[in-house]
């Protein structure tokens, strides 16, 4: 609204002013509700809560510049102007005039979100950072069936494979694969691109069910429709880093069969040669211009020369993650069976430097090559066993790639059933309650850094220094705090003994005085403990009540609030407790029967 | 059609002069009856020519012969119908004279009557007539049809058309009219045609069976009879039903004619010479088709061949720098990232994630928002995870989150909240405060409901609910004296001056002021000097006390009784010791009296009451009387006689009042367990309220000379605060919680009922609903 025009009863300031609701907004706009939705969905607008709503709280509000964003892109036409074109290809058809249908929808204007996807996200930081949700959504429907009656096209979800298989194919090139986890939901996978920590969900290589109520699919295949356009440009950026053309170019034979995978890695490989020679003519254009740099900088300021040169050397390098996860599955040849999830591990297993075959049309290698370490195979039992190699669940890969190194495979092999998969993303003591298979991964981890295996509970007097330890991240807090403790009393004992010594290397009557010593030490120590002793925790909640009389009726909320959080965290935790208390007693009964 | 009407005009006549002239006639009357057959014989030969020609075509001579006879036999039928007729006529004509000129209607239909049997008789004799006719009829027809089918049958059926008119005569209106009536219309002549008799189905079935043409009959429903149809109208009607031109020898595509010829004439039509532009090419379509090839070699006419392929995808980010242009939007604000799965939304989680069968059950029984949305489930292998039937819904939530979803930056406090707590000063550096138990005082039966400290702090009185007062040695907590009251003790309160060593004691309707006999002998003499009351009652005309209160003396317990009104609850001396006020709750505008014990006077304070009064308390230095009600309480100067302030307290229900010893500080305790501390300088709000008895606050004290104040309440314990207050007016009054002081049992639903400081020392006093008095030491 301009300033010099203000219609009688519109507020001039203040949040009546500032806000509008929705279907002020409908009006204003004139567009009808799907319209609207569009829109927001492609310019990313969503309502905004004002401090008072002057409407009444069952309102949704937007921001009068959300909305004169809106108004003034020029998708709003283009829009209408589809709307309108189709409703012409509607009346050819309804007349039967075919030939101008055909020829109306050969010639219908397109609608490109380029524009859109660069006003949202100005820079690509800012696109990765809010890449998860266009993952998980282009993965959805890559694996969802086409069905005309919901309008989802079979071009689409090939669209939404090729995109996927695009984005998935970078990701094990660079190496950029931090964690896996199988959920019931799903497979998350989590990678670190340009330190942007992006986790999608891929469903389950399953028919996937489409529910008729409840789901609104336009909703869906127009965040599709941005999302497809923003990931398109995310891979060619992503390719382009990396020196590849994009879109990359298949060979027929593997997309046809399937692994379109495992083609876009021979894509990449055919492409490195290029890339190099790229490189080098960068490498070459980078040392020109510091001949220059060095020409223009005086003399006298050679640190900042050095720091040039730094930079220069540091972007080539690889981050420590990176290399450490690239070397996990070095030089180890993996071949998967039929019945395993192949996507997933052929995306992995590469992603961590391995070497990966399957079952079928185009594998680089068949079952029977010896150099194969191992198979992974998910049946009740393995017909004919090569003796060269381990087999292994597919379990074993995922639960390797989290905790960053090669797990024994006991626990892992055909038939059994393998020990719990433990999500990556939980710290476990930040919750509060570890289990036992994350002990035993700890401790395993330790193990493989040091090259030594301790037992759980043995040599833990040898243990010197806590702080030590921790930084090393051989133990856990707790642990660490009871050394401490330990150490602490060993420490008093040590200097007693030591002054005893001492005492009598001075000739005194030891038994008086170190009797007197220890006598004030006892009282003092009895003083004290008598003063905290009656009725502890009586006093402990005094103190806790009396400090919260004097908080502001403000703070006192958060600070219920907060406490009652932290309650249902414990309770939870105890339920886990509890839970495993009573396992642990059954199977301990189970056993004596 | 014509000549029907004729016919009928000529019908019609006679029947008017018959009525005219009914005498007779009646030989001129059959006269024209028989020219009117003869007439109809005509017509009818006439216009049934063709139908009845047509059905009796094919007839052989069979039939020829049958006819002969019936000729015969309606020749019999003429003459009998003849003198039939003669024979109506006549009745009618005796039946009118016999009637009297009776209405015209009911001759008319008698007539008609007569007159339609006359007709049928008629018909038949026409039949006759006409099948004679038809014969010679039929025999010219089958001539003519043998040798020209083709051509003049069409004619002639188009003329018969035309000619032939309907027997019924009713015209265009809906045949259910007659459905009920015998008949079906009238014929030419204005007569009923009464309805024929249906065929029953059977003999129509039978009529089928014997007669192989009986399809080609219809029943002509307005004329109600039978038709047969001939081959020819058949194919007409076939012709018609697959909608070609009714007749077989009409060509619709007939070449055209032209019916001018001017080959012959002498001139043209149009004599204008051939103009030059039918020879030339037209400038205007060389002009269109420069213009189409210029567009076209231009671009601007594209043909639809396959466009070009532009890139789709390029660098969109190609130099970040560069796109650093802030657009003109609003900040925008990432939508939060979907929570990552814990353990237990693992394939394959530790067995103490899954929920056992008990807690699945309880699942059942819990609110749709309070069940977890989640069920963690375990499955052995690998290949065995179905498809997650939700997930299509989950994103398609997401999705609807993200666009609908208002969004809002918030700070998260991401603290310990122990961190939230107040930074308080330690409390040892608030020592020293009353901590713990040191003595119980027992000896009273019932609850303790008031206590008073003595100003030299070396006793302390006690009124208890088994209507003694007693007062005991603080130091041994030895009891010295025993008044029995008889009466439960409201409240209990010592004399401030020490000079004066007088108690006021508060039970039921009366207040007594007792000597305690403690303090030197001159002091005795004094204060019992000053309990005697020199005239038994003080008579006052002017106030109208006497009804309120009157002085007594008390001879047993060797003190004054003042008997009130009502119930006293609460008495408080004034600092000098002269003045007491007493409060009585249920005495509306006279509630709080004022006693003067020098004078034995009482007086009613000149202030107006609002609500029910509480308590009221004297200034520990100036002359300020404080009156709380059940929500404020009032500040009046005394001397003035008028209110200074109004404290607005915000709470329900005060239960008690106590006065800092500096006198500008107030902290109240309600029965919902608040406590206010009024900074009266600062405001008429509270400065500060606490919350810190679940239960009601009984009383509260403020220390006389330690920065102490405390509050004890009804759920046995009592709160001792550090209150300092700063001469710096800049500086507001620092509060503290130090202790809480338990050690009392609850009895009858009450705890501690009063709670006083040791005058010197910081001590607490208090009094339990447990009969027992504990003395709290630091």
């Amino acid at each position: 609204m301009p300033k010099h025009y203000r219609p009688p009863g519109k507020k001039k300031e203040g949040n009546a002013a500032r806000y509008i609701t929705r279907s002020q907004t409908l009006k204003h706009l004139q567009v009808n509700t799907r319209l609207f939705r569009k829109l927001c969905i492609y310019k990313g607008i969503f309502p905004r809560e004002p401090k008072k709503k002057f409407r009444g709280n069952h309102q949704t509000y937007y921001h009068l510049k959300d909305v004169a964003f809106i108004r003034h892109d020029p998708i709003l036409e283009e829009l209408r102007a589809k709307s309108t074109y189709t409703k012409k290809v509607i009346k050819a058809k309804a007349k039967k005039n075919k030939e101008l249908a055909d020829i109306l929808l050969k010639r219908q204007p397109e609608i490109k979100l380029d524009r859109l996807v660069l006003e949202r996200y100005p820079h690509f930081v800012d696109a990765l950072r809010d890449l998860d949700d266009p993952l998980t959504l282009v993965h959805l429907f890559a694996a969802l069936p086409a069905s005309d009656r919901l309008r989802i096209e079979v071009k689409r979800v090939h669209n939404c494979r090729k995109l996927s298989h695009e984005w998935q194919a970078y990701i094990a090139r660079t190496h950029k694969l931090r964690k896996v986890f199988i959920s019931v939901k799903g497979i998350y996978y989590q990678a670190e691109v340009e330190g942007q920590k992006i986790t999608w969900l891929t469903p389950h290589g399953m028919q996937q069910v489409l529910p008729d109520d409840d789901v609104v699919y336009d909703v869906l295949l127009t965040f599709l429709e941005f999302y497809e356009t923003l990931l398109a440009f995310v891979n060619f950026k992503l390719y382009h880093s990396i020196n590849v053309k994009y879109p990359p170019i298949l060979d027929p034979r593997l997309e046809a069969s399937a692994a379109e995978l495992y083609a876009l890695s021979r894509y990449f490989d055919a492409n490195s040669r290029p890339s190099e020679q790229v490189e080098a003519t960068q490498s070459e254009e980078a040392e020109l211009r510091l001949a220059q740099l060095q020409h223009q900088l005086p003399s006298n300021e050679p640190g900042a020369l050095m720091q040039l040169v730094k930079g220069a050397g540091d972007e080539n390098e690889e981050d420590e993650d990176t290399k450490e996860c690239k070397e996990l599955f070095k030089n180890m040849k993996f071949f998967l069976s039929r019945e395993v999830p192949r996507e997933s591990l052929l995306f992995v297993i590469p992603a961590f430097g391995g070497i990966v075959s399957w079952e079928g049309e185009g594998a680089p290698f068949s079952e029977a090559d010896q150099s194969i370490t191992y198979q992974i195979v998910d049946r009740p039992t393995q017909g004919h066993v090569y003796l060269s190699r381990e087999y292994v669940q597919p379990q074993w890969v995922y639960d390797c790639v989290n905790t960053r190194i090669i797990l024994p495979t006991e626990a892992y092999m055909v038939g059994r059933v393998p020990p719990p998969h433990l999500s990556p993303f939980v710290d476990n003591e930040a919750e509060g309650y570890v289990p036992d298979y994350a002990e035993t991964i700890k401790r395993l981890k330790a193990a493989a850094e040091n090259e030594i295996l301790p037992m759980p509970g043995v040599g833990k007097e040898d243990l010197d220094d806590p702080q030590n330890l921790l930084a090393e991240g051989y133990i856990t807090r707790a642990e660490a705090i009871e050394a401490a403790e330990r150490k602490q009393k060993m420490m008093t004992l040590e200097k007693q003994y030591h002054d005893e010594l001492k005492m009598e290397l001075q000739g005194m009557q030891y038994s008086s005085s170190a009797s007197d010593l220890d006598k004030q030490k006892s009282d003092e120590y009895m003083e004290s403990r008598e003063e905290s002793l009656p009725d502890m925790p009586q006093i402990s909640n005094d103190a806790a009540d009396m400090s919260k009389l004097l908080m502001s009726r403000k703070k006192r909320g958060l600070y219920e609030a907060m406490k009652k959080g932290q309650e249902r965290k414990k309770a939870h935790v105890d339920l886990l407790k509890e839970r495993k208390k009573k396992i642990e007693s059954a199977q301990k009964s189970s056993k004596k029967n | 059609m014509r000549a029907g009407k004729k016919v009928s005009a000529e019908v019609s006549s006679p029947k008017k002069k018959e009525k005219k002239n009914k005498n007779k006639q009646e030989n001129e009357e059959k006269e024209n009856e028989m020219a009117n057959k003869t007439q109809l014989k005509k017509v009818q030969s006439d216009k049934q020519k063709q139908s009845s020609v047509k059905k009796h075509d094919e007839e052989g001579q069979k039939l020829q012969r049958g006819k002969e006879r019936r000729k015969e036999e309606d020749l019999d039928n003429e003459s009998e119908s003849g003198s039939d007729s003669d024979e109506s006529d006549y009745q009618d004509f005796s039946e009118d004279i016999s009637g009297d000129y009776e209405s015209l209607g009911q001759s008319d239909d008698g007539e008609s009557e007569s007159e339609g049997g006359q007709s049928k008789s008629s018909g038949d004799e026409v039949h006759g007539d006409n099948d004679d006719e038809d014969n010679v009829d039929d025999h010219h027809r089958e001539d003519q049809s043998d040798g020209s089918e083709d051509h003049q049958g069409v004619e002639e059926s188009d003329s018969s058309e035309d000619e032939v008119a309907p027997r019924n005569t009713i015209g265009d209106v809906p045949l259910e009219w007659y459905k009920d009536e015998k008949h079906i219309g009238y014929d030419i002549s204005g007569k009923k045609i009464n309805k024929k008799e249906r065929q029953d189905k059977l003999a129509s079935f039978l009529a089928n069976v014997d007669d192989s043409k009986n399809w080609r009959k219809i029943y002509d429903e307005y004329n109600d009879e039978e038709v047969e149809l001939t081959k020819e109208e058949t194919r007409l009607i076939r012709r018609l039903l697959k909608g070609k031109a009714p007749h077989g020898d009409f060509d619709p595509y007939a070449d055209y004619v032209d019916w001018f010829k001017y080959d012959d004439a002498l001139h043209p039509l149009s004599n204008a010479p051939e103009p030059k532009r039918r020879f030339i090419p037209s400038k205007w379509e060389s002009k269109k088709v420069v213009q189409y090839v210029r567009a076209i070699r231009k671009g601007l006419i594209k043909f639809d061949e396959p466009k070009e392929e532009k890139p789709q995808f390029y660098l969109l980010w190609g130099d970040d720098s560069s796109a650093a242009e802030k657009a003109n939007r609003l900040a925008y604000i990432p939508a939060p990232k979907s929570k990552l799965p814990g353990h237990e939304e693992s394939y394959n989680p530790s067995l103490e994630y899954i929920p056992t069968q008990e807690e699945l059950n309880s699942y059942q029984l819990m609110y749709d928002e309070d069940r977890p949305k989640f069920i963690p489930k375990r499955f052995t292998s690998f290949r065995s995870i179905p498809a997650y039937e939700n997930g299509v819904k989950e994103s398609f939530e997401r999705c609807m989150d993200l666009y609908l979803c208002p969004r809002v930056r918030k700070k998260r406090v991401n603290i310990d909240p122990e961190t939230l707590k107040p930074k308080l000063p330690s409390r040892k550096d608030l020592k020293p405060y009353p901590t713990t138990c040191y003595l119980e005082y027992k000896g009273h039966k019932g609850a303790v409901m008031s206590i008073s400290t003595e100003a030299s702090g070396q006793w302390i009185a006690s009124g208890s609910s088994d209507g003694t007062v007693r007062i005991w040695e603080v130091e041994s907590g030895r009891c010295l004296k025993v008044w029995e009251i008889g009466e439960a003790v409201q409240s209990v309160v010592w004399n401030p001056s020490p000079e004066l060593p007088v108690l006021a004691v508060a039970a039921g309707l009366d207040v007594l002021i007792l000597n305690t006999g403690f303090g030197s002998e001159e002091e005795q003499k004094r204060v019992k000097e000053l309990l005697r009351l020199e005239i038994p009652t003080a008579p006052d005309g002017i106030d109208n006390m006497a009804s309120i209160v009157s002085w007594l003396q008390d001879e047993r317990l060797e003190g004054i009784r003042l008997r009130h009104f009502k119930n006293v609850s609460s008495v408080e001396w004034h600092r000098r010791g002269d003045y007491l006020s007493t409060v009585m709750p249920a005495g509306e505008s006279r509630a709080i009296i004022m006693h003067q014990l020098s004078k034995k006077l009482s007086h009613r304070i000149p202030f107006k009451l609002h609500g029910l009064p509480v308590s009221s308390v004297f200034h520990p230095t100036r002359s300020v009387f404080f009156i709380s009600t059940k929500k404020n309480i009032r500040v009046y100067d005394l001397l003035k006689q008028k209110l200074i302030k109004k404290l607005e307290t915000g709470l329900k229900e005060v239960s008690s009042i106590a006065i800092h010893p500096a006198g500008d500080n107030v902290i109240v305790g309600s029965r919902e367990g608040k406590l206010c501390w009024f900074d009266m300088d600062l405001s008429s709000k509270p400065y500060r309220v606490l919350k810190c008895h679940p239960k009601d606050i009984t009383n509260v004290a403020f220390h006389r000379s330690y920065p102490l104040f405390a509050s004890c309440s009804d759920d046995c314990t009592a709160y001792v605060f550090h209150g300092m207050v700063y001469s710096d007016l800049n500086q507001n009054p620092l509060i503290v919680p130090l202790e809480i002081l338990r050690g009392h049992t609850s009895s009858n639903g009450r705890g501690v009922l009063d709670c006083k400081f040791h005058p010197r020392q910081p001590w607490l006093f208090t009094a339990g609903a447990d009969s027992v008095i504990r003395l709290f030491c630091h």
